[in-house]
Formats: structure tokens, C-alpha cells, sequence
């Protein structure tokens, strides 16, 4: 099997501050981390390399320094690491870095095809969610977003099958190989890596592309250039509290009843 | 044996000491492996905040060459504050040659010093593999032939890796459980030979430290505090200017935070309420908190620093001078003296204790243990002497406030009072004593 898993370097956004004469981030000192959710997809292909055997190609686009999310990727068990670097990615919104990572992600299915395409739900830094999907849409592949559980994954009759998490519930759902799916926290819990793979990370060198090769990408679509999108204000938006749920199987018929009439007489609608 | 790794050198921990050591190591063409058992080499480590730059020199002599120094601030002034309750006396010095290129000292966290150090390592071809703790060393009829770890050796097999080598070097930092495995120190330390010290790095707003302490952006201020600053008793505290921070941090032996039951957190605290130090630090943003043991356990408690096989540097073996605040460039010194050892037994293909006493020989004729035998006697002193901490400082605030404030009133009268708190704070004789034995002690006696 052949997976491909994208990944992201992000601050730490557990130590990040806002500068609150300018409402930026304040990058400065703020340590790099694989985007947790990139993490879990990584502890997935890990997972899934060990059961079925798999090549795990990992790629990132990002400074020079993403070097150092490639390598730890290369603890959980990543065969092959690609950097997209060049001044030209800087400043791309999920349009630019949709299509910069499709065109690769194209190039790379070319030597090999790929089965199974991993991504995180979305990045800490961003959160927004759109470079997966993105990516499907230019693949063309099916997408499933949000999953937490691979149930099962049949190499024969090549079908996966995984739980997706929405605020209904959860949704279980078959698909095709190859397909693309965006990983919650959930989906693998980082491996205890063996010494010899820590020790092959730590020799690792991942293979640089740059804008012109060996991909050659379209100039116009790529970095600030190819990017429409403008930030008009950053803030925190207010925490949206679920509403409560009662299982009728869980707690009776009366006394959801009950519990309702009371909650709409509380409102002042009864 | 298929369950090993196989290098010409394994070090353990990635601190200065390890560092240098396997720098040393591998630029004269050996295979090293380092481990440490943090995220990267420093997550785990505490200073104070002050490193020599001729010891880093000595490790990279094209320092200045970086775009980026690993430090924060040169230092340009230093000294003493004498804390009373709440005032402060300052003696502290600054002239022209605290300017000259290169600085003597810097102000650094090790955060950013120690991963500095360990990208120098892998550039000379050190393996460094953090993320992995040691949990034994492998040894048969007493010879040390490398370390067990807490990883399996690959994904198929359960069993722990073993990482093995000719020679270990142990820079495991000052809880030394390996160096007595090694059987190099008969026993642990006791909390009277350790010091625990707190550490705070507080955020000024853009420009304050600059402003608050007089300095420019090329001029930094590292300071001891003593007195108020640990309530009396042997220890100090301390106080570096960062970047845009500022480290503060106080220290006492072990023994007596547990003798007296006082909690490091609170000392600290208290010392940030100091009316001088809250002043200085008003608005100020706690970036982080961390404590760490300092070995001081001194000529005492130093280990033989090799046996068949292994060798134990920096602050494992206690490489610490606290009265110079050295330890830092002591543990590269170390690093480095141990490292040349391995090359040597690696020539001569003997790794016996005959061949690496060559690195107990150096260390011998180093200052750092002719520094270690003539402060010897530093933690008695320290003990005996306590009115060095508890009345002194207070004295000192005392009569400078007299003499200061003196105007309109008869000076006679000023200074019999001046001389009568001496006379009650220690007595004629009690100030005699002190004296000698204060000179006494700085004399090496």
C-alpha cells in the first residue's frame, strides 16, 4: 500500500501570545510542532504501515526550518520526505497551498500511485480546514473529513471503512481506495518509536522541490500571488455552548418529556 | 548482540558537558552517539544565566561568526546587591575593558544555548538522538562496554535496544544514578552538599530593562543577591537582565529548605515582593519557572571521574564553583579534557582505566581542580559563618542610611550609633572573628 501523508509545521500554539498593540501572533521564541492533527495522521499511517505494510511518503511546504517536522515523521516510520520550499510559496492561503500540494501530490502518484492520502482536520495556527478538502476536489478523489477510526481496511476488495465525527454523531461510512481523509485527534496515538527509527530521523534528509523543479508549478498561483485571501481582523470568536442531549433510549419517553416542558417553560415559551 | 548499536563512543545527556565531549570526540574522526532524554538537547536543563565565552570559544572558535549569537545580553556590570528588608545596598563594577571584544560573559538560556551547542555536535558529526533516557549501563567484570536504553531496537522486536561502544561517557547532570552504577562514587549525595535554586524569567514591556537598569541594548547587568534575598541564610539569589526579560532566581542548600520547611516558591516570592525588586519589576509578565539542583558537593563528593571504560564529566561530577557562579564552562573544560581521553584510547586501542586517567591526569592539573581543593572548605563556611547572610547585609544597609541620612544631627552622635550596632550585632570580638575567618577561608587555609 502507498500512503501519502501531508503535514504542517506550526507554532506551539500553546505558548503563543497576541501582541496587543498589533493583534498578531507573536512568533518570536515560540517553539515549531507538527500541527497535532497532522501528528495523528501520521500516527494512522504509522499504524496502518505496521498492519498491512505500506510505504509512507510524508510531505510539507514551509521554511527550511520544516526540515525539522520531516524528520520527526520520520520516527513514525516515513519511508520518503519532501519539502516544498521556495520564496515563492511564502504568504499562500489554502487556494495556493491546495494547488501547490496537488501538483505535487500529482507528480509523486506518477512514480506511484497513492492509496490512501492523510491530512490533519485542519492546522492549530489557521484552523480552517480547507487544504484537504482542496486537495481531494483537484485530485479528484473521494474525501472523507473528520474521521476518528479507521474500522477497516480491505486490501483486496480495496474499501476503507472509518468513523466520521460531526455534531450529530457519528457516521460511518465506506469508500473506494484510493481516497483522501482528514484525521482527528482521536484517529492513532503517537507510537513509541524504536531506537533504530529515531536514529534513522536523525540521519534523515528530505529531497527539497522547489517552485520550478522537479515540479514545474504555474507562478501565477502560487504564494501571495496565487492567494485572494485577505485577513481583515483576527479575533477570538465567542464559544458557542452545545445543547444539552437526552437519549430517549438512555432516559425514558416521560422524563425527556418532562425535561423539555421544563426547558420551554424556563424560556417562557409555555 | 544483534539486539545493539555499535559506536566508538556513547555519551549520555546532552548538555554542555556531553556535548563537548562528543564534539571533541568526533572531530577527531570517531563515531558518537549522544542520548538525551529530553525533547532536544536542553529541554531538560536550568542555569542561572550567565556562560563564559572563553569556554565556548575554546569549543567553537568561529563563534563570532554566527549571524545569531546563542546568547542574550554581554555582560557589563557585576556585582553584589546586599538586600536589608527593604532597602538595598549595590556594590557592583563596570570599567572599559568589560567592553573589549569578545565579552568575558553573556547572559543565556540554556533553551536556546544548549540546542545552539548540539547543532554545532551534529555538524561534527555527533548522532544526537533526544528522546531516549538510559536506563543501565552494560557491564561485565567491571568494565563498562555501553548503556541500555528505553526503546526497543525496532518496531518488530519488544526487547530494550543496547547502544555499546569502547567508551561511555556519562554527563548525566547531577542526579548521578549511572556515575554510581559505574561504581565511580560510593553513595548519593545528601541534601547538605546539594543546592535547590528557583528560577523565574520575567517579560518587561519593549525597552524596560534597557531603562530600569541603566543599560543600553549591547550592555547587560548580572548580579548576586545577598541577605534579604534568601531570608538570612547561606545561599544567594540572583538577577540577570535577558534580551527583554529579566532571570531571577534564588538558591539555598537542600538541607535547609528542609530543615526550616521552607518552600523554594516562597522564597522566591518573597523576593519578588522585596519593595526594590517589585519596583524593578512592576508589569512584568512571568514567562516561565523551573527549579534545578546544583551540585556543590565540592572535593568531598567528587567521584573518580574514570573507570574501565567510562568516563563522568560536568555537573555528575560536580563540577561547580558556586561562589564564581562556574559550572557551565567548567562542564565543556570537562567535556573536552574527557573527549581528548576517548580519542587517545582510541588510538592506542585500550580503553582500560590506565589509558582515560589521561583525562584525570588534565583534570588535576586544571584550574578547576585547584579550584576545587582551595574552596574546599566552602560549604563549612558558608554554615559556620551565617552572619555573613543573616546580619551583615542588614548591618551594611544600616550604616549607610545613618551616614547618609545623617544631616542635622551631631555626627558624634551618628557615628556612636553606627559603632554601637556593630557592637550589638556582633560584638568587637564576634567582628574580629569574622574577619579572619573570612580571610582565612579566601586565603585557602
Amino acid at each position: 500500500m502507498n500512503i501519502l501523508v501531508s503535514i504542517k509545521q506550526v507554532p506551539d500554539t500553546t505558548n503563543i501570545r497576541i501582541n496587543p498593540e498589533t493583534g498578531t501572533l507573536v512568533r518570536e521564541g515560540v517553539p515549531s510542532i507538527i500541527n497535532p492533527y497532522d501528528a495523528s495522521a501520521l500516527a494512522l499511517a504509522s499504524k496502518l504501515k505496521r498492519r498491512y505494510g505500506a510505504k509512507i511518503t510524508v510531505i510539507t511546504m514551509g521554511p527550511p526550518q520544516a526540515e525539522a517536522a520531516l524528520k520527526e515523521a520520520v520516527e513514525y516510520g516515513a519511508d520518503r520526505i519532501i519539502l516544498l520550499s521556495d520564496r515563492k510559496f511564502a504568504g499562500a492561503d489554502t487556494l495556493a497551498t491546495s494547488y501547490t500540494l496537488a501538483e505535487t501530490i500529482k507528480y509523486l502518484a506518477g512514480e506511484a500511485p497513492f492509496d490512501l492520502l492523510l491530512f490533519g482536520k485542519q492546522a492549530i495556527d489557521g484552523d480552517t480546514a480547507q487544504v484537504g478538502p482542496g486537495v481531494a476536489r483537484r485530485l479528484g478523489v473521494p474525501l472523507i473529513t473528520y474521521v476518528v477510526k479507521v474500522e477497516k481496511l480491505d486490501t483486496e476488495t480495496r474499501e476503507i471503512v472509518v468513523h466520521r465525527k460531526t455534531e450529530r454523531g457519528i457516521e460511518i461510512l465506506k469508500a473506494p481506495l484510493p481516497v483522501l481523509i482528514t484525521c482527528d485527534r482521536e484517529v492513532g496515538e503517537p507510537p513509541f518509536s524504536p531506537l533504530s527509527e529515531l536514529i534513522r530521523a536523525a540521519k534523515s534528509k528530505p529531497e527539497v522541490f522547489s517552485a520550478e523543479n522537479p515540479v514545474p508549478l504555474e507562478r501565477a498561483k502560487l504564494g501571495l500571488k496565487g492567494s485572494p485571501t485577505r485577513v481583515h481582523r483576527v479575533f477570538t470568536p465567542e464559544l458557542k455552548s452545545p445543547g444539552e442531549r437526552i437519549f430517549v433510549s438512555e432516559a425514558g419517553v416521560s422524563t425527556v418529556v418532562e425535561k423539555i416542558i421544563t426547558a420551554l417553560k424556563e424560556k417562557g415559551v409555555l | 548482540m544483534s539486539n545493539s548499536f555499535r559506536y566508538d563512543v556513547v555519551v549520555v545527556g546532552g548538555g554542555p558537558a556531553g556535548l563537548s565531549a562528543a564534539m571533541t570526540c568526533a572531530r577527531h574522526g570517531l563515531s558518537v552517539i549522544l542520548l538525551e532524554r529530553g525533547r532536544f538537547a536542553g529541554a531538560k536543563n536550568l542555569f542561572g544565566g550567565v556562560v563564559y565565552t572563553e569556554s565556548v570559544l575554546s569549543l567553537a572558535p568561529d563563534l563570532f561568526s554566527e549571524k545569531r549569537l546563542p546568547f542574550e545580553r554581554p555582560v557589563t556590570e557585576e556585582g553584589w546587591w546586599l538586600l536589608s528588608e527593604d532597602g538595598v545596598v549595590k556594590i557592583t563594577h563596570t570599567e572599559k575593558g568589560l567592553y573589549e571584544k569578545p565579552p568575558r560573559a553573556y547572559t543565556a538560556f540554556r533553551a536556546r544555548f544548549d540546542p545552539w551547542l548540539a547543532q554545532k555536535a551534529e555538524e561534527a558529526g555527533v548522532l544526537v538522538i533526544p528522546k531516549v533516557k538510559v536506563l543501565d549501563l552494560i557491564c561485565a567484570n567491571g568494565k563498562v562496554s555501553g548503556v541500555l536504553v528505553d526503546r526497543p531496537r525496532d518496531w518488530e522486536s519488544s526487547e530494550l535496544a543496547e547502544v555499546r561502544a569502547p567508551v561511555t561517557i556519562i554527563s548525566e547532570g547531577v542526579n548521578r544514578l549511572l556515575t554510581q552504577k559505574a561504581g565511580l562514587i560510593p553513595r548519593d549525595f545528601t541534601p547538605e552538599e546539594v543546592a535547590l535554586s528557583v528560577k523565574e524569567v520575567i517579560q518587561l514591556p519593549k525597552g524596560e530593562v534597557e531603562k530600569r537598569f541603566g543599560l543600553s541594548e549591547d550592555e547587560g547587568l548580572a548580579v548576586e543577591l545577598l541577605g534579604e534575598a534568601t531570608l538570612g541564610f547561606p545561599g544567594s539569589g540572583f538577577l540577570y537582565t535577558n534580551t527583554t526579560s529579566v532571570s531571577l532566581g534564588v538558591g539555598l542548600f537542600l538541607s535547609d529548605f528542609a530543615e526550616k520547611g521552607l518552600k523554594p516558591y516562597e522564597l522566591l516570592e518573597n523576593l519578588k515582593k522585596h519593595p526594590v525588586m517589585a519596583r524593578l519589576l512592576s508589569g512584568g509578565e512571568t514567562l516561565e519557572y523551573g527549579a534545578h539542583l546544583i551540585p556543590e558537593w565540592g572535593l568531598e563528593g567528587l567521584p573518580r571521574l574514570c573507570g574501565e571504560g567510562v568516563m563522568v564529566v560536568g555537573d555528575a561530577a560536580g563540577l561547580v564553583n558556586p561562589l564564581f557562579r562556574e559550572g557551565t564552562n567548567l562542564a565543556i573544560y570537562s567535556g573536552i579534557m574527557a573527549g581528548k581521553a576517548a580519542v587517545f584510547a582510541h588510538e592506542k586501542g585500550d580503553f582500560g582505566h590506565e589509558t582515560l586517567k589521561l583525562y584525570e591526569e588534565a583534570f588535576r592539573e586544571s584550574y578547576i581542580y585547584r579550584d576545587l581543593k582551595y574552596f574546599r572548605r566552602l560549604k563549612k563556611f558558608l554554615r559556620e559563618n551565617r552572619s555573613l547572610f543573616a546580619d551583615y547585609p542588614e548591618i551594611i544597609n544600616r550604616v549607610l542610611h545613618l551616614y547618609l541620612s545623617a544631616q542635622g544631627r551631631a555626627k558624634e552622635e551618628v557615628f556612636q550609633e553606627i559603632f554601637g550596632l556593630f557592637r550589638k550585632r556582633r560584638g568587637l570580638t564576634g567582628l574580629l572573628r569574622d574577619f579572619v575567618k573570612t580571610f582565612r577561608f579566601f586565603k585557602g587555609w
